[in-house]
């Protein structure tokens, strides 16, 4: 199976408003993917026609190679899920919620025994497992969601924010269970409005807004849609203008200019051309101290996406 | 970890697990079950208290446990319909619990099913310790008691009328995710049909209409003689789906009987002396099937829209 998630031409629509606008997801399996998107730009709505929450208006949607029909839950024993801000049943305990879903996910009595606790104890609820989720505290609801969501070891893992409400120690623990997932063979897919997060985890991002994929791809080849230089940053001992002049001579170059003993170097293409330029430096008479690559990061990239898919909403 | 191939009576069984651990962990519902304890306490306790204060001495009852209704009647009964599921599926819809609910892989079929019958077993449980502690206090207060086989089908029947209140209350939880609506909805056709109905129909003499709605139905006299000059004479009988139990035992006890419906007329009642009109007579046991029948329909009708709309809800929380 190339595809963990296929949609072609998905859409849903609430009234007048279309909340997914023919939207062709691809999730390749054993990828960390995000969905990146600002508030209310479809990505909630996108996942719960996946699950089979939500009956698309139009399209189709295929998961783990399984056209998804309405009410049809086979697909779904194979598939972990955590909603945003999963709003779990108060009146139980967080054991006892694990124990009664790994049930309906057919989880063996002996498997639940020797797994819930372990589970428990990886998203750092051992000792409060006993305990109603009436006195959870937001991080922990969350925690609890993304334990629920391992639970059947799934072969698809659809994340849903797991980083809203948690601190920041937590952020890392969620980023560090989703490469841990990931390592286990596991396709997780990531919905976030976090850029960082999503910078720092996913191979591969969908970007969409107001419904509408932006663009979909590995991290470089989403930052290579964007036109735009890339600048590289070098500090320079002995900064002349001969250096400079040099850099200047390279054909890759667009623009170069000095910030005090910083040498700012434009160049056109996206590949690495650290070692041309030291050499240039070093042909010129300076000293490279260091140097570093300033290319667009993916806020930029969303933004710039983002900007321009406005720009052509207007005009239509 | 390994997943095996659940059956559907294991998801079923998980499903009637967390509805029952939401059901018994229900603040409305504790209190329901101490103020319905309460209530029996008074029942059994009423003709002490009456006679403590200088009223007639208490007789023994042989009658009392067979004819306490699980010491709940109709009130109850609704009371405890929707306690146990006002918030059985609105109440997933207005927390957003239906979502992780639902992503599991169970279908909505079972997740309905299995909710109602969670609730069911919860009413039986529940009832079961209701009609012991009616059996006990009914022999210790009023000394021994006659036709005790038929307390189990007096518990049944205070079940099944229960059920009919309970699929209303779902209906309106369902189509409005509403435990408001889900609430208020069923207390507003039980205000119509008991005591509006009941004194609309009394009047103007068209209480039969009353037999085809749920909850006290219309009431007539069973085995009384002429009507007084105030009131009719007999056994009072209720057509309605809450007194299912109560005429079951009636017809099993006396499966000839003829139950007489009245009006009051109100013109003599003008003057002063209110009179009882005898409108028609029917048989018991025709009494019986229809408010049987009746129940099945409503319970039917009721769930199947329910369930239907639910198959279809679109999960936008």
């Amino acid at each position: 199976m190339r595809f963990v998630i296929e949609t072609a031409d998905l859409t849903k629509k609430y009234g007048p408003l279309v909340a997914v606008d023919k939207l062709d997801l691809k999730v390749k399996t054993d990828t960390i993917h995000g969905f990146l998107g600002p508030n209310g730009a479809g990505k909630t709505t996108t996942i719960k026609m996946l699950i089979g929450l939500l009956k698309p208006d139009g399209g189709s949607v295929s998961v783990l190679g399984q056209e998804l029909g309405w009410d049809k839950p086979d697909v779904r024993s194979r598939i972990g899920y955590m909603p945003e801000l999963p709003k779990l049943p108060k009146h139980l305990k967080g054991r006892e919620l694990i124990d009664i879903y790994g049930r309906m996910y057919g989880v063996t009595k002996e498997e639940r025994k020797k797994q819930i606790p372990k589970l428990l104890d990886m998203v750092g609820l051992k000792e409060r497992g006993i305990d109603l989720i009436i006195t959870y505290s937001k991080g922990m609801k969350q925690r609890l969601g993304i334990a629920q969501a391992l639970l059947n070891e799934p072969e698809l893992v659809i994340l849903d924010e797991p980083s809203l409400g948690l601190d920041p120690v937590g952020m890392v623990e969620v980023r560090e269970i989703m490469h841990e997932i990931a390592k286990e063979g596991v396709t997780v897919f990531l919905s976030s409005h976090l850029l960082h997060e999503v910078e720092q985890v996913c191979t591969h991002v969908t970007i969409i807004n107001k419904g509408v994929e932006l663009a979909s791809g590995t991290l470089k080849q989403i930052s290579a849609k964007v036109k735009g230089p890339v600048t590289i940053e070098a500090e320079v001992d002995k900064l002349s203008k001969a250096v400079i002049k040099k850099v200047e001579k390279l054909s890759f170059v667009t623009g170069v200019s000095k910030d005090g003993k910083k040498l700012l170097v434009e160049v056109k293409t996206r590949d690495d051309v650290r070692s041309q330029i030291s050499q240039a430096i070093t042909a010129g008479g300076g000293i490279v101290i260091s140097m570093d690559s300033k290319g667009k990061s993916l806020e930029d990239v969303f933004m710039d996406l983002l900007v321009k898919h406005k720009r052509k909403k207007r005009s239509q | 970890m390994s997943v095996s191939h659940t059956s559907w009576t294991a998801k079923f069984l998980a499903v009637v697990r967390y509805e029952i651990l939401w059901n018994i962990r229900k603040k409305k519902f504790l209190g329901m079950l101490i103020l319905a304890f309460a209530l029996s306490t008074l029942s059994l306790a009423l003709g002490h208290i009456v006679s403590a204060l200088g009223g007639p001495s208490v007789e023994p009852n042989p009658d009392f446990v067979i004819g306490s209704n699980v010491g709940l009647g109709g009130f109850g009964f609704f009371l405890f319909a929707i306690v146990t599921v006002m918030n059985t599926v609105s109440g997933e819809f207005e927390s957003g619990t239906i979502v992780p609910l639902l992503a599991k892989p169970v279908s909505r079929t079972t997740v309905f099913f299995g909710k109602l019958f969670a609730a069911f077993l919860t009413l039986l449980v529940t009832y079961c310790f209701l009609m012991i502690y009616m059996t006990i206090g009914g022999f210790v207060v009023y000394g021994p008691q006659n036709n005790l086989h038929l307390v189990p089908l007096s518990l049944l029947g205070a079940l099944f009328s229960t059920l009919i209140w309970i699929s209303i209350v779902l209906f309106f939880g369902t189509l409005s995710r509403s435990s408001l609506i889900a609430a208020l909805a069923p207390l507003g056709i039980w205000l119509g049909t008991t005591i509006i109905g009941q004194i609309v129909g009394a009047l103007a003499g068209q209480g039969w209409i009353l037999t085809y709605i749920p909850g006290t139905g219309n009431s007539g006299f069973a085995n009384g003689g002429p009507p007084s000059q105030f009131a009719p004479t007999g056994t009072a009988v209720s057509t309605g789906t809450d007194s299912i139990g109560p005429n079951l035992i009636s017809y099993i006890l006396h499966p000839s009987r003829e139950v007489t419906f009245y009006k009051i007329n109100i013109e003599e009642m003008a003057h002063g002396q209110p009179s009882w009109v005898a409108l028609y007579s029917e048989p018991l046991s025709n009494i019986v099937l229809m408010s049987i029948a009746v129940a099945l329909v409503y319970f039917i009708v009721f769930v199947a829209i329910s369930w239907y709309a639910f198959r279809r809800a679109q999960i936008t929380e």
